[in-house]
């Protein structure tokens, strides 16, 4: 049951990437990265991991889907993309993905991962945030003021002086 | 002579039965029988009577009434029933066509009109059925141009992920379609697909119309879904679980919303954003975009969006009961099923007929249940008073209530929460439990 579902969520994961990557519509290829994203949620939700999934799931597809989306129909392409049709680059870009595959699988595989005990209960999400205030609270701290500054940069970045809002209620 | 079988011939026509028989043989002997035996494998059946139930014993319930209850019951606790009637599906769909026929005539008393009137006799009370037949009759036009496989798919995305909405909300102990550990996660993650679907549909439809009101749709949605969020943490602070069977468990002495005002009128306010309601209903408005995002849908395709939009308001008005108004708790109102009945029987004059298996349901589902729909109404009223009062608001104002005020609430909602816990007052561990 477990292998079917890991071979149909790989095919579906795998096969919506590189439709996200071929198709020529740019909605269609969002809507591929989206699928993608959610194979990648239904992974973490076979690894008994439901918090990430759901994260996973509300974050990815929910917001930066979103995003995505709204990019392409905002923007019109002609002025972001250039076609560059060259087979050779398609060519060496599918080698360079073999082979840094390969290196990161042997590095994986080489790291004992095979050892792992596969039958651990799943790690309750309490036991996580514990962690988070406790072992790792110095990286959450860095995390909170590196999201904290970039939202602050982003807000200075959008706000306009010189446009006068007459219509303003407030 | 007869006009209908000029060429009538007794021989052929029993050949014909003949041929008839011989094709009922073959589909049942290919179809039929592979079917019973893959629900023998593959199902677990229950025990009945000491006896392992199977699909030829299941044909003779009709005969053996001492078996009828008890397989009743035993497909009562079946996942197929959990999510086609009970909690989820069957009983959700019925609450909400009865909000919309509600809804109409609530609104044309506030503003004293008449509402249906015609169709059933009775007040229009079977105006709703008319709607259904006529949608359902109406051609489903799609416009030349649009983007087909995304437009036929959005309708059903939608309802889609509607149903997986309600299927999240505990109606009562025990009765609930998926109750998964992360539950208000999950609720978070199918919210965030409603304004993918909206814009998407709208960008299919190739409409100048459905791409404002689908625009629209998106500020809006992904404006009140991060106040929605934060509204809700308050909640789980205070009773340390993200299970929503379990937060309505952490409520049976006390409801969220006497400490958490705050918070639950943020949550209600997102509510209406997120249902596009008046007076947030700017990706339909309907007097200067036609109808927004649903403006090139016709017949059961915009049948089916309607479904999916009172199915969603049903489980926000659910999650509301569940988060802040304690769920399924309440006073035991429901009578007991009376003890005669289960260990004499009826009796009748001179007959005494015994039924195994009686109580159908626990005195406490059905209570619960009572409580829940009580609760759920109540609120869905709510949601429908503002249509009938309030005028449109205008799109910044929306963006700017969101942004920056509900927020701001939302914040001091989650600060309230956290100095109950830490005052030791609250919360897992806390003197009011």
């Amino acid at each position: 049951m477990v292998d079917s579902v890991f071979l149909a969520l790989s095919v579906l994961t795998i096969g919506s990437a590189i439709a996200a990557l071929e198709i020529r519509s740019l909605i269609y290829g969002s809507i591929a990265l989206m699928l993608t994203l959610s194979g990648v949620a239904g992974f973490f939700l076979l690894l008994d991991a439901p918090f990430v999934a759901m994260f996973q799931l509300s974050v990815y597809v929910g917001s930066i889907a979103v995003l995505i989306l709204f990019t392409v129909m905002l923007v019109r392409r002609e002025l972001i993309f250039n076609k560059v049709e060259d087979k050779r680059r398609r060519y060496a870009g599918i080698g360079l993905m073999i082979v840094l595959m390969l290196g990161i699988g042997t590095i994986i595989i080489g790291s004992g991962l095979k050892t792992m005990d596969t039958n651990s209960p799943a790690v309750d999400y309490k036991k996580i945030g514990e962690d988070f205030l406790t072992y790792y609270s110095p990286a959450l701290i860095v995390m909170a003021l590196i999201l904290a500054s970039s939202i602050i940069g982003a807000m200075t970045l959008a706000r306009r002086e010189d446009v006068i809002d007459g219509q303003r209620a407030d | 002579m007869s006009t209908i079988a000029p060429q009538f011939r007794l021989s052929r026509f029993i050949g014909s039965l003949f041929d008839l028989i011989f094709w009922v043989i073959l589909i049942f002997s290919l179809v039929g029988l592979p079917i019973v035996f893959i629900v023998l494998f593959y199902i677990k059946l229950p025990v009945i009577n000491n006896q392992l139930m199977t699909p030829y014993l299941a044909m003779t319930w009709m005969a053996d009434p001492s078996r009828t209850l008890p397989i009743v019951k035993s497909f009562m606790h079946t996942t197929i029933f959990k999510v086609m009637a009970f909690p989820g599906f069957g009983f959700a769909a019925l609450l909400a066509a009865a909000t919309i026929f509600v809804e109409r005539k609530f609104l044309a008393k506030m503003q004293l009109r008449v509402g249906p009137l015609y169709c059933g006799k009775i007040e229009g009370i079977l105006q709703l059925m008319g709607d259904g037949f006529k949608l359902m009759s109406k051609e489903i036009i799609i416009p030349a141009k649009a983007d087909k496989p995304i437009f036929w798919l959005g309708p059903l995305l939608f309802v889609g992920a509607a149903g997986a909405f309600v299927s999240l909300i505990p109606v009562a102990p025990g009765w609930v379609v998926a109750n998964p550990n992360v539950g208000l996660l999950a609720v978070f993650a199918v919210i965030g697909f409603f304004p993918i679907i909206a814009v998407l549909t709208a960008w299919a439809a190739n409409s100048k119309w459905t791409f404002i009101g689908g625009l629209r749709a998106l500020h809006q949605m992904v404006a009140f879904e991060i106040p929605l969020i934060l509204s809700l943490l308050g909640v789980v602070i205070l009773s340390g679980s993200l299970n929503l069977s379990q937060i309505v468990e952490s409520q049976e002495h006390f409801w969220w919303i006497a400490f958490l005002p705050i918070g639950a009128i943020v949550f209600f306010i997102t509510i209406l954003a997120e249902l596009e309601r008046v007076p947030f209903d700017l990706p339909e408005a309907e007097s200067e975009i036609v109808a927004g995002w649903l403006t090139e849908f016709s017949g059961m395709m915009y049948g089916l969006i309607q479904l999916g939009t009172y199915l969603k308001l049903y489980a926000f008005a659910g999650l509301f009961v569940v988060l802040f108004l304690g769920g399924w708790n309440g006073p035991m109102v429901w009578p007991p099923f009376p003890q005669d009945i289960i260990t004499q029987g009826i009796t009748i004059g001179p007959v005494t007929a015994k039924f195994p298996g009686l109580p159908l349901f626990d005195q406490d589902m059905l209570n619960g249940t009572l409580w829940f729909v009580i609760k759920t109404v109540g609120v869905i009223l709510l949601i429908l008073l503002p249509r009938g009062v309030f005028p449109r608001v205008r799109i910044d104002m929306i963006l700017h209530t969101g942004w920056y005020k509900l927020i701001g609430l939302a914040f001091i909602n989650i600060f309230i929460a956290l100095g109950l816990l830490y005052a030791g007052v609250l919360g897992p561990g806390g003197l009011l439990q």
